[in-house]
């Protein structure tokens, strides 16, 4: 089996824990590793105890581990709540330690412990880097036996204001560190040297999958853990020409939305489980009127407020049911930070080819952790399946709701060249007559709500050009989950004796029938992160499976591989 | 120039005020069309109440939306296409009640859209409670013992928030309400437009209206006056109150381009992500 190894880096918030991580899990990427990155992070700005994993692999990896090979701690907190996960580490773990905060230490056991006088340095170098964390990233280095010349470049690159400082201040660090010889046995085999890869967060994955498959607009309110897509997006607008707009609540960011829609643009939002809920109107108007909308939601613990900055898998449901009233939609799950990618781009795609309102679910997992993409897979492109009307019928003829057999009725955009002033283009939130004029009539309502009904089979149907499920294994017991459950599997599959399949959903609804009658009447496993089980309901109620086991989590962590592998490998031989 | 009128069953009540307002936008959007704006370039969105029937009776493109959200949906509109003149409709209910925080927040932004706002100080279509503009002590099915509440000052509230063009005008007298909306459809900034319009089954202020009813003699020379003419208790001045030039939100987003115009293509995002 491949070696991985994982790095813990503890402290405040304020002290640049994460940023150091991804400093490292970059650098560890350019060097050829597979990399992971986790940040567990409270809902506050100063203070408190922040961590993030970086677990490395000469192999794709799917998840971060517990376990530190390597733990760097900033504050006495980080020390107490960490020390525990090195020791359980089976090769010789190292803890360095900040030697002007820290001095007391429990029960050290194999590991070993060095103190660093950070902040002694520091002053004595009268400098002031970015933060202090830079410490981290030159320890790191010295572990990995990376030299300081890379480091300089390294530290350079990552921050963009005190450059001098940083360096100096990385640079004393290093030499520290190589003074206690702290280099630990890693080695990367050289054919993993030269891949091009970037390192990308679930969010940045759905971003641009979205943007690539023609986003012109994201309107959003701030919300953990789906900020991140808003403020990605915000960076983007020069060069994307994308513009991320933050409205004055999600209820503004929805109906706004829908305004762009109408007017040409491939639009989406996006919030958590609150921030989806204040949506809840705009996307059942979205039903109605028909807009293409891409609409996505990022989970995290519930009900109302929840924990902010922790992952959950509790809003199946709410998504399957979202809005009032009755009309179809799409909810799909991606997989992986690549799946998110191309998921997202699809999804886009299918909102237009539709006119439908379409669900990206996900979770803090997917969203905020980070990992590696090679190359990004090819995605279909929304203008190239959006029904807009041929030119020689743009006329006083036009019909907004009219009456095709697919039930997609052919789109116009006000104001755009091929549409003339005899053009009345009406979207209307009332049940309605072709002409998109409001209506009361019983045969009218019967003949709108038909056409909406065949545009979702028409919809359904389309989706089975998708991978909408994944299979990963050849054999043995079946585990059932969707969405980041997956990755935690994928991780925990390298750790079991028994060999098992990993039976992925990516589309949730439709549910993917056709794929997945072969596992009818099969006994199943199911991971998932929640209380009562709805996706094993939902398995239990679409596909007829026996569910044997659900391993159910729900403290907001996620799991880390060994620990579900051993919980797993107790299911299969109960 | 073709019918701005369509063939949908007009429900109004007889003498609603809401037909002085129709007359109005159409007289207002033929003289914007004889002075050189294409019917294809303006796009309506409404909330939902009596005023939002009048989407169903303009043949103009547009949205008829979610109660109190059209102005978030005109907004959005404008955004990804500037070209467009956009023209939200809104009740007092509508846009200074559930959907306050959108009207505000377009004039905070100085959107470069018109909002007409149809005040006839009731809940019409929900047969009559009070509204946000509804006056002190007004008997309405939730408030049987009269409201304890006192009204928001439209023009007021909405200069506050930031609106560059605020006028009012009156449903009885519609060409200078006509000429009030092309005043407002052509200044570059949120122009918000109160209409005094008398409900006739559940408000009927025609009389009070008929009396108190006085033309701005010009714009007010400064927004402290403008205010004070705006909440005279004797006279309901109709007019420009406010009208200036300040940046907006649009092109301080994306100066002259046009989102939808100057989409990226395929091959360019592919190119762009690639590297």
């Amino acid at each position: 089996m491949s070696c991985i190894y994982s790095v813990l880096i503890g402290g405040k918030a304020g002290e640049g824990i994460k940023k150091s991580a991804q400093v490292i899990a970059s650098a560890l990427m350019q060097q050829g590793w597979f990399v992971f990155q986790q940040d567990d992070y409270q809902s506050l700005i100063k203070g408190g105890h922040n961590f993030s994993t970086v677990s490395f692999s000469t192999e794709p990896i799917h998840n971060a581990y517990v376990n530190a090979d390597l733990l760097i701690s900033f504050d006495q907190r980080s020390v107490e709540t960490h020390w525990l996960d090195t020791l359980k580490t089976p090769q010789q773990s190292l803890h360095c330690y900040n030697s002007d905060i820290s001095a007391e230490f429990p029960d050290a056991g194999t590991a070993r412990l060095l103190g660093f006088p950070f902040l002694t340095v520091a002053k004595q170098l009268e400098c002031k880097p970015s933060n202090i964390s830079v410490a981290a990233i030159a320890l790191f280095f010295v572990w990995m036996g990376w030299d300081e010349t890379l480091l300089e470049q390294t530290v350079r690159k990552a921050f963009k204001r005190d450059l001098d400082e940083n360096s100096r201040f990385a640079k004393a660090i290093w030499e520290h560190g190589k003074a206690a010889d702290i280099r630990a046995d890693i080695c990367l085999p050289d054919a993993l040297h030269s891949m091009p890869r970037r390192l990308l967060s679930g969010n940045q994955a759905i971003a641009l999958g979205a943007w690539t498959a023609g986003l012109d607009f994201y309107y959003a309110y701030p919300m953990t853990p789906a900020s991140s897509i808003l403020h990605y997006l915000a960076l983007k607008q020069t060069t994307h020409k994308v513009y991320a707009i933050h409205a004055e609540s999600e209820l503004a960011a929805a109906n706004m939305a829908i305004g762009s829609v109408f007017a040409g643009a491939k639009t989406a939002i996006g919030s958590s489980g609150g921030g989806f809920a204040l949506m809840q109107e705009a996307f059942s108007l979205a039903g109605m009127v028909e807009a293409p909308l891409l609409c996505i939601l990022s989970s995290r613990p519930g009900p109302a407020t929840g924990v902010s900055t922790y992952t959950a898998q509790e809003d199946l449901n709410f998504a399957l049911a979202q809005g009032h009233g009755e009309f179809g939609r799409v909810v799909a799950a991606p997989d992986s930070i690549t799946n998110a990618f191309s998921l997202s781009a699809e999804l886009l795609c299918l909102a237009w080819e539709f006119q439908s309102p379409v669900i990206l679910l996900c979770d803090k997992h997917l969203s905020e952790s980070s990992t590696c993409v090679a190359k990004f897979p090819e995605v279909p492109f929304a203008d190239d399946y959006t029904a807009i009307a041929p030119k020689e019928d743009v006329s006083a003829s036009y019909r907004r709701y009219s009456q095709q057999e697919s039930g997609v009725s052919p789109l116009v955009f006000p104001g755009l060249e091929n549409v003339t002033d005899d053009v009345v283009n009406k979207w209307n939130s009332h049940e309605h007559i072709p002409s998109g004029l409001r209506t009361d009539k019983a045969d009218a309502i019967i003949a709108m709500k038909d056409k909406r009904s065949r545009k979702m089979d028409s919809l359904y149907e389309a989706t089975k050009r998708y991978k909408r499920i994944a299979v990963y294994g050849d054999g043995g017991p079946l585990v059932f989950a969707y969405g980041s459950a997956v990755m935690e599997l994928q991780e925990a599959k390298k750790h079991c004796k028994t060999d098992f399949r990993i039976i992925s959903l990516i589309y949730l609804l439709p549910f993917p029938t056709a794929e997945l009658c072969q596992f009818n009447a099969c006994e199943a496993i199911v991971v998932e992160h929640n209380t009562t089980g709805s996706f094993a309901k939902l398995l239990s109620c679409e596909l007829g499976v026996v569910i044997k086991k659900s391993i159910l989590r729900y403290d907001g962590r996620p799991w880390d591989p060994k620990e579900l592998a051993s919980l797993l490998e107790v299911s299969f031989n109960a | 120039m073709r019918d701005l009128g369509t063939n949908k069953e007009n429900t109004w009540c007889s003498g609603c005020g809401n037909f002085g307002i129709l007359n109005a936008v159409k007289k207002a959007m033929s003289s914007l069309h004889e002075a050189g704006l294409p019917l294809a370039d303006i796009a309506i969105t409404c909330g939902i109440g009596c005023h939002g029937k009048i989407f169903d009776y303009l043949a103009l493109s547009g949205v008829y939306g979610l109660h109190g959200r059209g102005t978030a949906t005109a907004s959005g509109i404008k955004l990804a296409n500037p070209n467009l003149q956009v023209i939200s409709f809104g009740g007092d209910g509508d846009s200074l009640g559930e959907g306050l925080e959108h009207t505000l927040f377009a004039a905070k932004r100085n959107m470069d859209i018109t909002l007409i706002l149809h005040n006839n100080g009731t809940y019409g279509l929900t047969t009559g409670q009070f509204s946000p503009l509804s006056e002190h002590g007004y008997k309405g099915l939730s408030t049987p013992a009269g409201n304890i509440e006192r009204p928001f000052r439209a023009i007021p509230l909405l200069l506050e928030a930031g609106a560059t063009f605020a006028a009012r005008g009156y449903s009885a007298n519609p060409d200078h309400l006509a000429d009030l909306i092309v005043q407002g459809v052509n200044h570059k900034g949120f122009s918000f437009i109160e209409v005094m319009q008398p409900c006739v089954s559940y408000n009927n202020n025609y009389t009070e209206l008929n009396h108190k009813i006085k033309l701005l003699e010009a714009i007010p020379s400064s927004n402290s006056q403008a205010v004070e003419l705006a909440t005279n208790r004797d006279y309901i001045y109709l007019g420009v109150f406010s009208k200036m030039l300040l940046p907006v939100y649009h092109e301080d987003l994306y100066q002259d381009a046009n989102p939808v115009r100057d989409r990226l293509s395929k091959l360019q995002r592919t190119h762009i992500i690639e590297i």
